[in-house]
């Protein structure tokens, strides 16, 4: 994807007979010469994509529709998101459900932990700007308040197809603005 | 139903003269109105007496009437599984006036009135761990009485000087939208938008005729 | 040998723990890997509901008892709509009566399924939740015929429920029913007598029934330790009264019992599914009193009267003459009450919500008290705590 050896094409290839030619023009090159040439910051935007680990930030309603999104009949597993307890261990941060007042130094602490590049997904309506608790005395009106938002996915809750969907998009993003070093 | 409540209602009420001020059946729940120092001992009695044997304290809460004096209800509701039926003790009390606790009689008494104290600021004489518990870390004003804005008084946000997250007064894009919906012939309850520059003039007006 | 110092040390668990099951912050005493002293921080999910609700009117209030217990959502809705109709003194007709008691129970296996494997996962049983969700899937795709949503219904309302149910839904849930039972017992031969299951849930966090009643435990946690109380059986509210089914329990009041009261209750529900199915009555599915539940789209369109109720119902609501209620149901994780007080207008003037899990967190020290760290895991799990009703 990333890796492109001959065509310094920035798009990135659909399925299909062009694709299959490219894949087998680099294996018959990985065969021929031992190795490939590519842009570096390309290939790791290309790894970094591969594997998404976020980390499991379930605060509320969204969490279930978060834990469907890993379990059998959407199987995040399929796009290499695995979800870790650890912040120390993970490169995406999945706020899914309201942030009050009271969680909010915890959560920025939790953020701090993770390693960069990281990524913010901001999932529902509560984490996007509040929601139907926008009004109230102890929640923080939108998560974009305490961390740096990249994807923000609609909904109360998004159902596990939106979640996917919010996912692919920050893969894309990645790819699109994603350089070594952030 | 309701007659076998209202006896349990007169029962309690003849048992406990001093304490009970009042009982009524409303909608097939038994209420009876307690004196706030005695509740521990109505409580103690409601569980123990071989007619009642209300054995789960299910909930404890407060309720805010600020024109009223005292301002505030203590609402027990407690369930026997004996009897199957169900009983709801009221006190009264103000900011000042303690309601002793009894977590003495139900463990479970806790928490609720610990929300109570976190929520309202009624606080409970005698309560082992009087804490707050529902409301943020080092939070000021009690949300739940009514004149406690919606919105409250605070908000956080992330400083990046100073590498924390602070607190801030509130600062709102849009305010909360709150319409007053009830028809002038069923009462108003505030004034109509225009009504006070009526008044205004008014007052203008008999300052120059004086 | 000189005597040393021996100090407990205190434990932070949480709020960011995956098996705290949301934020729970505990702040333990340990005495090496033995716990002396658990003390449960919560509110870090408080959202201010009541206070909320004390702002809007009844119809923009239901919603929040969804966002309450979002594992089980239409139990919730129950109560308040329960509380409401008791207020307005209204009747439910006995379609409506039945749609309720059909998604009630489709919420209690939807809390029961996440309950037992999430609680599986936490004692180190992938298998189960990869199992088992896909029939929470099923049952949340039900939801979404019936109310548009997966999870967050809004779909019982006072007086019935929003509006009826689209065709074939009915059937497709009896063919679902029909399966079920099979994983179920899958499960069951994953867990069950499962001896890593065994080691860590039996004999842990036992508690007795006397300890229950002071504690304020209701649902499968009070059922486990032996007492024979459901609110269905007992205090029977829409069509419960019509319904054959038992009452489970268990004797230990452990981990373990409270996780096979929850795994038979889920068979139990099977079969109130099964009646509702079997006896769904015909005829409206809400009140016909035009001045609480709104007139359909299509009447809309053609009567002028329906249109001003319709204007009227969704900016207004509808006034609930003054009183109060504590009405209570059987929700998954035990009695959910709602304590509505109405002054009168068309918004609630206090509604206390009494969550079930608030009763049982708050026995954690007693649970924990003497056992090792990971136990307190298996207590937590086994209490089926969700924080949105707790914190509220």
């Amino acid at each position: 994807m990333g890796v492109d050896p001959t065509a310094a094409s920035t798009k990135q290839l659909p399925s299909g007979p062009a694709h299959d030619a490219l894949l087998k023009q680099i294996t018959g090159e990985l065969h021929d010469k031992g190795f490939v040439v590519a842009n570096i910051d390309k290939l790791a935007n290309w790894a970094r994509t591969g594997s998404l680990w976020p980390m499991t930030f379930g605060l509320a309603c969204c969490a279930v529709e978060m834990i469907h999104a890993y379990m059998s009949r959407y199987d995040l597993d399929r796009f290499g998101v695995v979800p870790r307890p650890s912040p120390r261990q993970s490169d995406v941060i999945i706020v899914a459900g309201t942030l009050t007042n009271k969680m909010a130094p915890a959560f920025r602490k939790v953020y701090d932990q993770m390693a960069e590049p990281r990524y913010v997904i901001s999932m529902g309506s509560c984490a996007n700007g509040g929601g139907y608790y926008h009004y109230s005395y102890s929640v923080v009106r939108g998560c974009d308040r305490v961390v740096p938002v990249d994807v923000y996915v609609p909904g109360c809750p998004p159902t596990a197809e939106a979640l996917i969907y919010g996912i692919l998009q920050l893969k894309k993003k990645i790819n699109r603005t994603g350089v070594l070093w952030r | 139903m309701d007659l076998a409540l209202k006896e349990l209602g007169n029962y309690i009420a003849g048992q406990l003269p001093k304490d009970v001020s009042g009982t009524t059946v409303k909608l097939g729940e038994l209420l009876v109105f307690a004196k706030a120092e005695s509740i521990t001992r109505v409580l103690a009695f409601l569980r123990d007496d071989v007619n009642c044997r209300f054995k789960q304290l299910v909930d404890v809460c407060g309720v805010d009437y600020p024109e009223r004096t005292p301002r505030f209800d203590v609402v027990y509701n407690l369930l026997s599984l004996i009897n199957n039926n169900r009983i709801r003790v009221k006190v009264e009390t103000d900011e000042a006036t303690p309601v002793p606790t009894v977590t003495g009689v139900f463990s479970s008494a806790n928490w609720w009135e610990r929300e109570a104290w976190d929520l309202f600021g009624i606080s409970f004489s005698g309560h082992p761990d009087l804490r707050r518990i529902l409301t943020d870390y080092g939070f000021d004003g009690h949300p739940l009485r009514k004149d406690f804005p919606l919105t409250g008084y605070v908000e956080v946000r992330y400083n990046d000087e100073l590498k924390r997250v602070v607190y801030e007064p509130v600062k709102l894009t849009q305010e909360f939208r709150s319409f007053d919906f009830l028809s002038p012939w069923e009462g108003v309850q505030g004034l109509l938008p225009g009504d006070e520059k009526v008044e205004a003039d008014d007052d203008d007006v008999a300052k120059g005729g004086a | 040998m000189a005597e040393t110092q021996i100090r407990n040390f205190n434990l932070n668990f949480g709020p960011q723990h995956p098996s705290a099951h949301g934020v729970l912050r505990m702040v333990l005493e340990m005495d090496g890997e033995v716990i002396t002293r658990a003390d449960p921080h919560i509110g870090l999910l408080h959202r201010g509901t009541e206070k909320l609700i004390e702002y809007k009117n009844y119809v923009q209030a239901l919603p929040y008892f969804d966002r309450l217990d979002y594992v089980s959502p239409q139990n919730q809705e129950h109560a308040f709509a329960l509380a409401v109709e008791k207020l307005l003194g209204l009747e439910v007709p006995p379609r409506g009566q039945y749609i309720r008691v059909l998604f009630a129970e489709i919420g209690r296996v939807l809390n029961h399924i996440f309950t037992v494997c999430a609680y599986a996962m936490d004692t180190g049983a992938m298998t189960p939740m990869l199992w088992m969700f896909e029939d929470r899937e099923t049952l949340m795709e039900f939801c979404e015929r019936a109310s548009g949503a997966r999870m967050h219904m809004n779909y019982f309302r006072p007086g019935g429920v929003s509006h009826d149910l689209p065709p074939a839904l009915l059937e497709d849930i009896d063919a679902w029913a029909d399966t079920f039972p099979k994983m179920i017992d899958d499960c069951e031969t994953l867990l069950t007598e499962n001896r890593i299951f065994k080691q860590r849930t039996v004999d842990i966090g036992a508690i007795t029934a006397e300890q229950c009643f002071d504690w304020g435990f209701t649902g499968p946690n009070l059922r486990a330790a032996g007492v024979a109380w459901d609110l269905r059986k007992s205090q029977p509210y829409d069509a419960y009264a019509k319904m054959d089914f038992d009452v489970v329990i268990a004797k230990h009041g452990d981990c373990y019992d409270r996780y096979l009261v929850r795994i038979h209750e889920m068979r139990q529900s099977l079969r109130i599914i099964k009646q509702c199915l079997a006896d769904m009555p015909g005829g409206r599915c809400k009140s016909d009193d035009r001045k609480i539940s709104p007139p359909s789209r299509a009447e809309m369109k053609n009567s002028m009267e329906a249109m001003i109720h319709h204007f009227k119902l969704y900016t207004e609501g509808y006034h609930v003459p003054a009183g109060e209620t504590y009405t209570a149901v059987e929700a998954p994780k035990g009695e959910f009450g709602v304590y509505l007080v109405s002054d009168g207008t068309n918004k609630p003037y206090r509604c206390k919500i009494r969550a079930p899990g608030f009763a049982h967190l708050q026995a954690m020290d007693l649970l924990s008290n003497g056992h090792m760290l990971a136990d307190l895991v298996a207590n937590i799990g086994s209490l089926d705590i969700v924080f949105g009703e707790i914190d509220r």
